[in-house]
């Protein structure tokens, strides 16, 4: 755990093994075509994008967008129609050792007389694992003083944990995670954001967690793959899609003597909106820029603010009509006969 | 394969459900054995002597009696992975699934073994207790060995067939429920029909009479014969149920 030279208590928690320490090889995940009906319904169409190492990537979409779909494809549980899903060119099925090269939480599901160690040995059994990496990895997400209890007395984040764990016994290259922070309390969210960079970041892994709200992701991924209703609707960089938004690279400001600002900022070339009651809407300055140019004037600032909420925005207009139970808006008028 | 098998020990043996069908095999056999040495030679009962050959080969063969326990054992070993969803890691950790439905298949077929033998060596020494306070504790000579070995065959063919019914219904209260009513309901009217009854030697049922019963019943194979239609079952269960758990998507 020595990255930088020093032992954090950090570094301690976020220990995978003592044999993480030699970088893990990077493997990329690359989704070509993928296609599955479910008798008529058609769960996923043509959707193809790629994961890359040392990166979190969030896999977003509404509910039924067909991510779980998706996710099960790739790791050869759901036999797809059409395409194909690799791991450094090879598919899940054909892995040699699988469990030493991707992790996946999927199902929070256990036999509930269980004990959660116990549920751990029987994949080390099975991968041919050592019986000790079931306590290393309950170490790692913090279950190590409830590992000798039954499975079916844990709570959903603990579950969540224990799946986590789970996908860690490997030691795997590739992490995927269906819904991770479904159950967990915002000091689990935390820690887990912290715990997936780590993996990406410090240890070159490739992550790809998908979740069907952006803003439960937004701060630990670095790049999105967005679906709706089973189709790919945007692959990039966060910040590419932030570049993308509506607004973006805009600044607004408030002030009491707003048309002579207005004029001010136009007379150094940036475009200025104006809606009335004293806000500009400015683009092609920064607010830095804006706020000396206001001082040298001698104008009143009464709000200064870059626009930055556009991302959460994006991600409903790109996916906005795609849920698979669309429920009418509140107070709008009900389709006559629906209400009965 | 060594690896997965004893994954499926430790599946196995990390809850009590083995317990529960062992003890449960253990009283079944044991109480069957008492009851009947107990009115074994009397008139009104018409049930053999202690000590006739007819008497030996009946109640050394009690132990099949628990068959349904071991049929219940393999449909548990094979359907908690969808009942309780734990086939997604299990399929996650093997891709190869035809490996885990057969590693699941030696793993139960010698677990039952064990248990079996455990089952066969009570029902010995409570008949030899209580047919000995009656007079005469069978001997364990090469008949009476033979029928004990029978009786362990036809359990562990049982698991062997729960495992494969079990991968081929997935539902785990309808493989035990769809398994107690096919024997005791829809196989003893077969057997009784005079129309089907001819059909009843070639049916699983007919296969484990064969194999352990000896005394005057219907039409049946000889006892050989009937492990080998036993054992057939079994396998071709485990053949389409691997066939489907391969094939199937895990939701």
């Amino acid at each position: 755990m020595r990255l930088d030279g020093r032992v954090t208590a950090d570094d301690e928690e976020y220990a995978i093994s003592s044999a993480s320490t030699a970088a893990t090889a990077p493997v990329r995940v690359e989704v070509r075509g993928l296609t599955k009906s479910f008798g008529a319904v058609r769960a996923v169409s043509d959707l193809g994008f790629s994961v890359e190492p040392g990166q979190v990537t969030g896999f977003l979409g509404p509910n039924g967008a067909g991510k779980t779909t998706t996710l099960r494809m790739v790791l050869g549980l759901i036999r797809p129609d059409a395409g194909t899903a690799t791991f450094d060119g090879v598919p899940y099925t054909d892995l040699p050792d699988p469990s030493r090269t991707v992790g996946a939480v999927l199902e929070t599901a256990f036999h509930p007389a269980r004990s959660g160690r116990n549920h751990l040995r029987v994949y080390c059994r099975a991968a041919g694992l050592p019986l000790e990496r079931a306590d290393e990895v309950l170490r790692q997400v913090g279950l190590s003083d409830a590992g000798g209890r039954r499975a079916g007395s844990y709570s959903l984040g603990m579950r969540q944990r224990l799946a986590l764990a789970g996908a860690l016994l490997g030691d795997p290259g590739v992490l995927v995670l269906d819904e991770p922070a479904n159950g967990l309390d915002p000091e689990g969210i935390q820690w887990l954001r912290g715990f997936l960079r780590h993996l990406a970041h410090d240890q070159g892994r490739t992550v790809l967690v998908s979740s069907h709200l952006l803003s439960e992701v937004e701060q630990t991924v670095d790049r999105v793959v967005i679906v709706g209703a089973g189709r790919l609707v945007r692959e990039g960089s966060i910040a590419e899609l932030r570049a993308g938004a509506e607004g973006a690279g805009t600044v607004l400001v408030r002030s009491p003597e707003a048309p002579r600002l207005a004029e001010v900022l136009r007379a150094t070339g940036a475009q200025v909106a104006q809606d009335g009651d004293g806000a500009l809407t400015v683009s092609g300055r920064t607010a830095a820029e804006i706020g000396s140019r206001a001082f040298a004037a001698g104008v009143e600032l009464h709000e200064l603010r870059p626009h930055t909420s556009g991302l959460e925005e994006i991600y409903f207009q790109l996916t906005a009509g795609q849920e698979q139970f669309a429920a009418p808006t509140p107070g709008a008028p009900v389709a006559e006969g629906a209400a009965r | 394969m060594i690896r997965l098998v004893r994954a499926e020990w430790t599946k196995l043996f990390t809850t009590k459900v083995w317990l529960g069908l062992l003890l449960g095999s253990v009283v079944m056999v044991a109480a069957f054995a008492i009851f009947f040495t107990a009115f074994a030679g009397d008139d009104e009962s018409g049930l053999p002597a202690v000590g006739t050959p007819l008497y030996e080969d009946l109640i050394l063969s009690t132990a099949a009696n628990a068959n349904i326990l071991f049929l219940i054992l393999g449909i548990i070993g094979m359907t908690q992975e969808y009942r309780h969803r734990t086939a997604t890691p299990t399929f996650l950790t093997s891709p190869r699934r035809g490996q885990v439905v057969i590693a699941k298949l030696i793993a139960y077929a010698l677990a039952a073994a064990a248990f079996a033998l455990v089952v066969v060596i009570v029902n010995y020494v409570v008949v030899a207790i209580h047919a000995g306070a009656r007079g005469a504790a069978p001997s364990l000579d090469g008949d009476n060995l033979a029928t004990l070995a029978t009786s362990l065959v036809a359990l562990v063919i049982y698991a062997v067939i729960g495992v494969g019914l079990g991968a081929l219904l997935r539902n785990q209260v309808g493989a035990i429920v769809g398994g107690l009513v096919y024997l005791f309901v829809v196989e003893p009217i077969i057997r009784s029909v005079r129309a089907t009854a001819g059909a009843y030697k070639w049916m699983p049922g007919g296969g484990l009479e064969a194999l352990t019963a000896t005394f005057e019943g219907p039409d049946l194979l000889e006892a050989w014969q009937g492990g080998l239609l036993l054992l057939g079952y079994g396998l071709l269960a485990a053949f389409l149920g691997t066939l489907l758990a391969v094939r199937r998507d895990v939701v």
